[in-house]
């Protein structure tokens, strides 16, 4: 074999603190290789212009790039490797960037490493084979997992298109957290009136299948080819002939349960719709509170029901579908707001969340729109709003900003002033954090308009005094300390992901932080996209935003599916496992340990038993590899070989030269 | 009737459905047994049973049942034998249907290793021993012209101490009154010195034990666990794990692919250790990592036949491997 090797500056990435001329130097000692350069930007087009002429002018057989992570930039040399007609494989690259220049200020040690990196390569590329892409046929197919606002845009976006989607949502109803909400900043327009017709347009949208109070339970295969198993809750009502009348809610005598829509602000009956627009409008049974489920007797529902719809034997079902895209879009929950104890938050009645807030102006919500103190329903007439509850604090391990608290404290104090026109609204904020299309303005017109006075500080402490609450905090601008009597205390409670998200993603097999929030694959130039392929993300499942930004980013991930389903057949990775059959014994562990039933059996001439890889199948993982004790099983472009030599390469003794 | 009687008894009614029936007869020598392969009545005669019957038959299973010229294969087994036996099976190695096993109750295995060190120790040949007996707690060897007696526990198998399945399991037919369960240590007391050993000195030990290895293969042919055959990786080019270079690094690379590729698997019959011409102390890395997979997955193998080993399916997330605290 005949090995060229290119050692990249990459300006002064890596050659500020590595000798590249003196690894490319070093690098001609050894085994194969024939020709050996440095390059200052290799992956630009003069550098790729010279690689290709080097390995036409030297009769390369194969190239090693030292430069930087093969994420970035494997596919570029690849092509260039293509252009000059070699394979594709016969290619091999040496990380001296991330994993040398970046990490590593002395010269002389980090260039000994990249010297290290680029044998321990071209030991690997001696064993390289042309390998060849298979190609399979893609299912198109969407499933859309969450129907909050980013989820009903990639979905709707998807079945515009004319492509089957299939969404899952957790709750009863679609919607998500914008449902909840009264009005929507900057425009103060309402936040339903502008949903609801994107929720009823998923309803009857021919091309979408919603299943509601459904989650996924499991997810094989791979892009283009998903498998998923989604499991539909028991409701106890059965959907199909239930016409939402609400007759059932009106009798239950279970008044006390828990209201999740409506944050906890009233209670509702165990047989609920969550609320007037919700989609399906259908009612189903909270089993905690529900006297039938629970002590066996009552069924007023089944008795009043017009339809006969109430089933209090209904199972969880599993449903199967398979699709060959998937969109995350599970969105977010709130930061548990009452580990702020200082604060009273859970002790105090008066001090409520945002979000429950939002529900109080509501004029849906349980008190119709009416703000009221929950301690005794008067109305407050003077309001304190405290901002970065679980937000840039790293004493509760949210050291990152929700983004659009300030946003939406603004809109609740101007709103206020709408509602009772003689309040006062107090803000206690850190920064005002309002970037975006007419933001600014409109926390300034908070200010000036409404008179929302904002006290740029940390509260300290809330403690009753007689039926008000008395909010102690710091002004950092008049330094001083400041005492605020309120009515009601409004915590802006910062963002977390959905609680599950790390499940799913471990289901989905992508990236998550510490957080919970799922990993893009790039922050900057892939933010909808995933490391894993047919994985796309939409909305607040990948970090905090705002409205228009996970609507943007909906539209994104769908923009992603369609590109995927425009071609009608996917290349498939040749990097997969492959069975030798004159070494296989046919005791088929690979088959029992395969994580995606890649591999079946087959009978050769003589009638023995042999393992078979179904290449479109294998994802590479090298599980089965590591399975076979006789190696009979081999990943191709990482077989034991090769990975030996690697360590071969880095393992014996200085070479003397 | 004795245990040996039945036995001959059962084999006498089921040989007539089988091609070969394996178990043991009396070796080169009073002290030897040695495997005997029953073909006709004739045979049963020659059959023993007895402490000197340490050879774990289901060694020779994967091969016999591969093989054209037999179809139908018995087997006398002891506890640990039988063990094998379901290990093979779960592993889909042997089409058990094919298979009749003959289990018997077992009370412990002479170690030759052992007893051949205290007949040494006590100023003998081990050429002069010419007769055994094995008398309850007791083990007579005459030498010399002699008699000297040993503490059974001092000359058995070491792996007979800790023994938790001295009865066949999962067998078709079963000779004799069960052995009650009654292991005399709850740990192997060379693994026990062992792991008192600091770190340091447990290499230097593996050092000089590896440096003696011959690269023979007895404990790798002799391993009923071990069904690769041909294409055990030790010996091939493709994959190249191991060179042919007699070094320590070389020795140790294979002595731990073995234990590796036993992970989950060894049934802890010791007969690497037993076939070990040069006597190293496989048992150790056997025991090791036996008890590693008792830690991590709360797996036995080859202790019962509906079992799924933990090496042989695909778990996201391992039940005694918490890595995510949820």
């Amino acid at each position: 074999m005949r090995i060229g090797v290119f050692v990249c500056h990459c300006g002064s990435n890596i050659a500020a603190t590595v000798d590249c001329p003196s690894v490319a130097e070093a690098a001609k000692l050894f085994p194969d290789v024939v020709f050996a350069t440095d390059t200052m930007y290799a992956c630009s087009e003069p550098g790729q212009d010279g690689i290709i002429q080097a390995i036409k002018e030297h009769r390369l057989d194969g190239c090693v790039v030292a430069s930087c992570s093969p994420r970035m930039h494997e596919p570029t040399f690849r092509r260039a490797l293509e252009r000059a007609g070699l394979n594709r494989y016969m290619l091999e690259m040496a990380n001296i960037r991330e994993h040398v220049s970046w990490i590593g200020k002395n010269k002389e040690l980090n260039t000994g490493k990249a010297t290290e990196l680029v044998r321990i390569a071209a030991e690997k590329l001696r064993l390289n084979t042309p390998l060849f892409a298979n190609q399979f046929d893609v299912t198109k197919r969407v499933l859309v997992i969450g129907g909050g606002v980013a989820g009903i845009q990639a979905a709707l976006d998807c079945a515009d298109a004319g492509i089957q989607v299939i969404m899952v949502e957790r709750e009863t109803s679609i919607g998500g957290k914008m449902a909840k909400l009264d009005k929507t900043f900057p425009t103060v327009d309402c936040s339903s009136c502008i949903l609801g017709p994107k929720m009823v347009d998923v309803a009857q949208h021919p091309n979408i299948t919603l299943y509601a109070a459904s989650e996924v339970e499991e997810i094989s295969g791979y892009v283009g080819n998903f498998d998923v198993k989604v499991r539909r809750k028991a409701t106890y009502v059965n959907w199909a002939s239930c016409t939402g009348c609400g007759l059932c809610m009106e009798k239950c005598p279970s008044k006390k349960s828990h209201d999740a829509f409506n944050e906890g602000v009233a209670t509702t009956t165990a047989i609920n719709i969550p609320f007037p627009q919700a989609i399906p409008k259908k009612a189903a049974i909270n089993p905690e509170f529900c006297m039938k489920l629970q002590k066996g007797k009552c069924g007023v529902c089944a008795k009043v029901c017009p339809t006969k719809c109430i089933d209090f034997e209904q199972q969880d079902t599993i449903v199967s579908e398979k699709v060959g895209a998937i969109v995350a879009a599970t969105g977010y929950d709130l930061f548990d707001w009452t580990v702020y104890g200082q604060y009273g938050a859970g002790r105090y009645p008066d001090v409520v969340t945002s979000l429950q807030y939002e529900r109080m102006m509501n004029a849906s919500g349980p008190t119709s729109g009416h703000i009221q103190r929950p301690s005794d329903g008067r109305e407050p007439k003077r309001v304190v709003f405290i901002q970065c509850v679980g937000s840039r604090d790293k004493s509760v391990n949210r050291p990152y900003c929700s983004g659009f608290c300030c946003m939406y404290t603004a809109k609740q104090a101007v709103l206020t002033k709408d509602h009772i026109p003689d309040s006062d609204s107090y803000v206690f904020y850190m920064d005002i954090r309002s970037p975006g299309k007419g933001y600014d303005e409109f926390t300034r017109r908070a200010q000036e308009q409404y008179g929302v006075q904002y006290v740029r500080g940390r509260v300290s402490m809330v403690y009753p005094k007689g039926d008000v609450l008395v909010v102690r905090g710091a002004d950092t601008l008049a330094g001083t300390q400041v005492e605020v009597e309120a009515d009601l205390v409004v915590l802006a409670v910062g963002v977390e992901a959905s609680k599950g998200a790390a499940h799913l993603a471990e289901k989905l097999r992508i990236s998550y932080d510490q957080y919970g929030f799922f990993m893009e694959s790039h922050p900057k130039l892939k933010p909808v996209e995933t490391n894993t392929a047919g994985v796309y993300l939409a909305g607040c499942s990948q970090g905090p935003k705002d409205i228009p930004t996970s609507v943007g980013q909906g539209s994104a991930a769908a923009a992603k599916v369609l590109t995927l389903f425009a071609k009608d057949k996917l290349e498939s990775d040749p990097q997969v496992s492959s069975v030798n059959q004159n070494r296989c014994v046919g005791c088929l562990k690979c088959t029992m340990t395969c994580p995606f039933g890649a591999i079946k059996d087959v009978k050769d001439r003589a009638g023995n038993t042999k393992a078979e890889v179904i290449e479109t199948v294998c994802q590479g993982c090298g599980i089965c590899t590591v399975t076979c004790p006789h190696g009979a099983i081999q990943l191709q472009h990482f077989t034991d070989n090769q990975i030996l030599a690697e360590v071969n390469a880095l393992c014996q003794p200085e070479l003397e030269f | 009737m004795s245990t040996l009687e039945q036995l001959k008894e059962q084999i006498r009614k089921a040989l007539p459905d089988l091609d070969v029936v394996i178990g043991w007869e009396q070796g080169y020598d009073a002290m030897h047994a040695t495997p005997l392969f029953i073909r006709e009545e004739a045979d049963i005669d020659r059959l023993i049973w007895s402490p000197l019957c340490v050879h774990s038959l289901g060694t020779y299973l994967t091969g016999l049942t591969k093989s054209s010229k037999v179809q139908k294969v018995g087997l006398v087994v002891k506890g640990c034998d039988s063990r094998a036996i379901v290990q093979l099976t779960q592993e889909r190695m042997i089409p058990r249907e094919n298979v009749t096993l003959f289990g018997v109750g077992c009370s412990g295995c002479l170690s030759h290793a052992r007893l051949e060190y205290k007949v040494e120790q006590g100023g003998h040949y081990v050429e002069d021993m010419h007769a055994i007996t094995f008398n309850g707690d007791k083990v007579e060897v005459a030498v010399d012209g002699g008699v000297e007696s040993f503490d059974f526990d001092t000359v058995c198998l070491e792996k007979c101490l800790t023994c938790r399945f001295p009865n066949a399991i999962a067998t078709e037919h079963f000779a004799g009154e069960e052995v009650p369960v009654a292991p005399k240590r709850e740990k192997a007391p060379s693994l026990e010195a062992f792991e008192k050993l600091p770190l340091d000195e447990r290499f230097a030990f593996w050092q000089d034990q590896m440096r003696r290895c011959v690269r023979c293969y007895a404990c790798r042919n002799t391993c009923p666990m071990c069904v690769c055959r041909d294409h055990c990786i030790s010996t091939s080019r493709n994959p190249h794990w191991v060179s042919q270079e007699a070094s320590t690094a070389e020795n140790f690379m294979f002595q731990m692919i073995h234990t590796m590729h036993l992970a989950g698997r060894c049934i802890e019959c010791g007969e690497c250790q037993r076939a070990c011409p040069v006597d190293l102390p496989i048992m150790l890395f056997r025991r090791t990592m036996v008890h590693a997979v008792k830690d991590t997955f709360n797996y036995v193998s080859g202790a019962d036949p509906e079992a799924t080993p933990p090496l042989l399916t695909f778990k996201a997330e391992e039940d005694n491997i918490n890595e995510r605290g949820w």
